[in-house]
């Protein structure tokens, strides 16, 4: 076992990063909640950074890594779904693609827009392309991503030859390694300000109340990456249960401390804390949200006998 | 990134499962309810780890000039595992060899050396570990524990507290004050325990018999040459004993064995069914890996011939969220397993219950995390 990055890896995150620089900074912006970048978005998909997996050598791991670090910048891209399931698809799809739960299908779809690749995992796993008649945009929706409802399936969707188990793995791994970025970033923002921020003529982040709730949310987002990067690596069921389960847990403990901590700066838009917590928000009910991953971790490792 | 282990690895664990297999008495799980430090546990360490010792398996991670077979960080995980897992049959000498033998190899006179490392190879040593007070708990460098060196010899005074092993010990690794230099005042002797002045009393406990103690030191004279390197330089030496010893006993692997066992009778008298069980076991594994995973990582860093730092402590306290998860998972949906019906489960809940405090309490992690890793001002003192 070695844990540290290939030289490829590190390679792939050396260009990422000097992609990424330009927009490490988060915008000012007033509604809709999420920031968007086109020039980001068609800097990393020409880059080919969403495709890093269907090269075998750096396979899905090198994909979650991609995801991860992504995830910590303020604008919203769509990553997850395509560098964990376009390597599947035999012709090129569209990005951004779009994962949608067969079973809650009255839900909000992330990065839903004309034109986008929808992924319908259910009873079997198809495929579509969003008609503009089928997506009703949600501009006002309190997620800091672009949200969408979808108003159904058409019935000639595309029947994709992937197996449900899979498709479920490589979205628990898509949200683990989001998620793992998101918190890494609003874990930051959160420190950067309760050091600058000084009450009671110290800085809030010497208060122990606030250190012990922020170490406890460093000890969550390194096991969260942790998971996230074994369960891409192996693609094993349970590793992915237990990424997607760890990642949604740990969303819903960090996502209300790190507002709290910020006081009234963090209800402002002002403020980009919400540009990753808003995203958390969203990511914490995907896939049924705990209960469902933690009953599928026990399903996983405890087969019935 | 490579999470898969060499066959190499995997080959090592499977001779120390078989070793076991072969080693371990029939009624182990039961009698491995005696607690590490107690008096049964100690007889039978000794005649085990002369056993690991015949096979090379007691000191293996150790360098080769020094009686080890020079194997990497991996493999001393994959032994710390296996042993843990089983119930630590080595008893108190794992401590031996994590640290107590590196460190008297790197600040041990000559004489010290030959004195007390043949025992700890041989697998015939227990130590015990003379640090905490009752009025120095984490706040460990305020000990008031006093060596004065009269002529050629120290005499000592004080009183140490929670001290595994010091019923049975040989030996106490202890430190004293010398002088009032809060750190550079603390000093290491190396105390044989039946030195007249020591008295042991052993402090009844939620763990097991014969597990923590009392220690009290009534004029007790040892010879200068007991002074384990110079006056003032304790601080530095346990920092150093700390490098081996940074992840502590890998307590997420028996979590994590001890949940599937749960699961395993839950199954059997088909309790897993309800949904609500199913769920909270989902947790505690989920946080077993999480706190396998982030040791890994640290595990990995080694290997690598990297300083560890501070990331310890996070792994730490992701170890003690899983313990404490398993724990509360055995004793809500399973609570004959704390009376007698299900020995490793009663096993694992005594060891476990400790996770948070032994060998420095989670608050001391979140605060060295908050301040080391986070990089966030510290708190006013
Ligand atoms: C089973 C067992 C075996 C042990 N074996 C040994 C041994 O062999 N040798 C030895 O020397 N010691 C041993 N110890 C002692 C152990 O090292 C101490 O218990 C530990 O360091 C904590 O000290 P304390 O118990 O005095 O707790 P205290 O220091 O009194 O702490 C009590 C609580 O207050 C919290 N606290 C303390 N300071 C702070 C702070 N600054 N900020 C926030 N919270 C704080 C702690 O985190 C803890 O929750 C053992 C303990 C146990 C339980």
């Amino acid at each position: 076992m070695h844990l540290d990055f290939t030289d490829d890896q590190r390679a792939i995150l050396d260009a990422l990063d000097s992609l990424a620089k330009p927009f490490e900074s988060a915008p000012i912006h007033d509604a809709p909640l999420a920031a968007t970048s086109a020039e980001l978005n068609s800097a990393i998909v020409e880059g080919g950074f969403l495709d890093v997996a269907q090269d075998p050598d750096l396979g899905t791991t090198t994909a979650a890594i991609v995801i991860e670090r992504l995830a910590r910048l303020p604008f919203a891209v769509e990553a997850g779904a395509s560098a964990m399931f376009r390597p599947l698809l035999s012709d090129p799809s569209s990005q951004p693609v779009c994962l949608v739960d067969e079973r809650h299908l009255a839900r909000p779809v992330r990065f839903l827009g004309e034109g986008a690749t929808i992924i319908v995992v259910g009873d079997s796993v198809r495929k579509f392309g969003a008609e503009a008649g089928v997506v009703h945009s949600e501009p006002e929706a309190l997620f800091a991503y672009p949200m969408a409802m979808l108003s159904g399936v058409p019935d000639d969707a595309e029947k994709l030859n992937i197996p449900v188990g899979e498709a479920k793995v490589r979205w628990q791994v898509a949200i683990a390694a989001e998620i793992a970025g998101l918190l890494a970033a609003a874990l930051k923002s959160t420190c950067e300000h309760t050091t600058d921020r000084n009450q009671f003529g110290r800085p809030l982040a010497t208060f122990q109340a606030l250190r012990h709730r922020l170490a406890e949310a460093q000890v969550r987002t390194n096991g969260v990456y942790w998971l996230a990067m074994k369960a891409a690596s192996t693609l094993d069921p349970a590793d992915a249960a237990m990424a997607a389960l760890h990642a949604q847990e740990s969303a819903k403990n960090c996502v209300y401390d790190f507002h709290q901590f910020l006081g009234a700066m963090g209800m402002t838009l002002e403020h980009p804390l919400h540009l990753w917590t808003y995203r958390l928000k969203a990511l914490i009910g995907e896939l049924g949200g705990r209960g469902a991953q933690a009953q599928c971790v026990a399903d996983k490792l405890w087969p019935a006998r | 990134m490579d999470f898969k282990w060499t066959d190499e690895e995997q080959a090592f664990r499977e001779r120390l499962l078989a070793f076991l297999e072969k080693t371990l008495p029939d009624d182990w799980e039961r009698f491995s309810q005696h607690g590490p430090a107690s008096p049964e546990l100690t007889r039978y360490a000794e005649e085990f780890c002369g056993k690991l010792a015949d096979e090379k398996l007691l000191t293996p991670h150790w360098a080769k000039e020094i009686g080890g077979e020079g194997l990497d960080p991996w493999h001393q995980t994959i032994l710390a595992e296996v042993m843990w897992i089983a119930g630590e049959p080595r008893g108190g000498q794992y401590m031996n060899v994590n640290w107590i033998g590196p460190t008297l190899m790197k600040y041990g006179s000559a004489l010290q050396q030959e004195q007390y490392l043949p025992e700890i190879v041989e697998g015939k040593a227990l130590w015990c570990q003379g640090f905490s007070e009752p009025g120095s708990g984490s706040d460990l460098a305020s000990l008031r524990t006093r060596a004065e060196l009269v002529g050629e010899e120290y005499v000592v005074n004080g009183q140490k507290i929670w001290t595994s092993y010091a019923g049975l010990a040989g030996t106490c690794f202890l430190l004293c004050r010398t002088s009032d230099d809060r750190k550079r005042g603390i000093t290491i002797l190396l105390i044989p325990m039946d030195t007249p002045g020591i008295t042991v009393r052993q402090i009844p406990s939620l763990i097991g018999e014969g597990d923590i103690h009392e220690v009290f030191f009534d004029d007790v004279r040892v010879p200068a040459s007991a002074r384990l390197g110079d006056e003032g330089q304790a601080w530095e030496i346990i920092g150093y004993s700390l490098t081996n010893e940074r992840l502590g006993i890998p307590r997420y692997s028996l979590a994590r064995a001890a949940l599937d066992r749960a699961v395993s009778i839950l199954e059997d008298a088909g309790d897993f069914d309800d949904p609500g069980v199913r769920i909270e076991a989902g947790h505690a594994a989920a946080l077993c890996e999480a706190s396998r995973m982030a040791s890994y990582a640290i595990v990995s860093k080694r290997a690598q011939g990297e300083k560890i730092g501070a990331e310890a402590s996070s792994a730490r306290f992701a170890t003690i969220m899983a313990e404490r998860r398993v724990a509360e998972f055995v004793s809500e949906y399973l609570p004959e397993a704390l009376c007698d019906a299900h020995p490793y489960l009663k096993m694992h809940h005594q060891r476990g219950i400790v996770a948070g405090i032994a060998a420095g309490a989670a608050e001391i992690q979140l605060n060295i995390i908050a301040s080391d890793v986070l990089g966030l001002p510290r708190e006013p003192r």
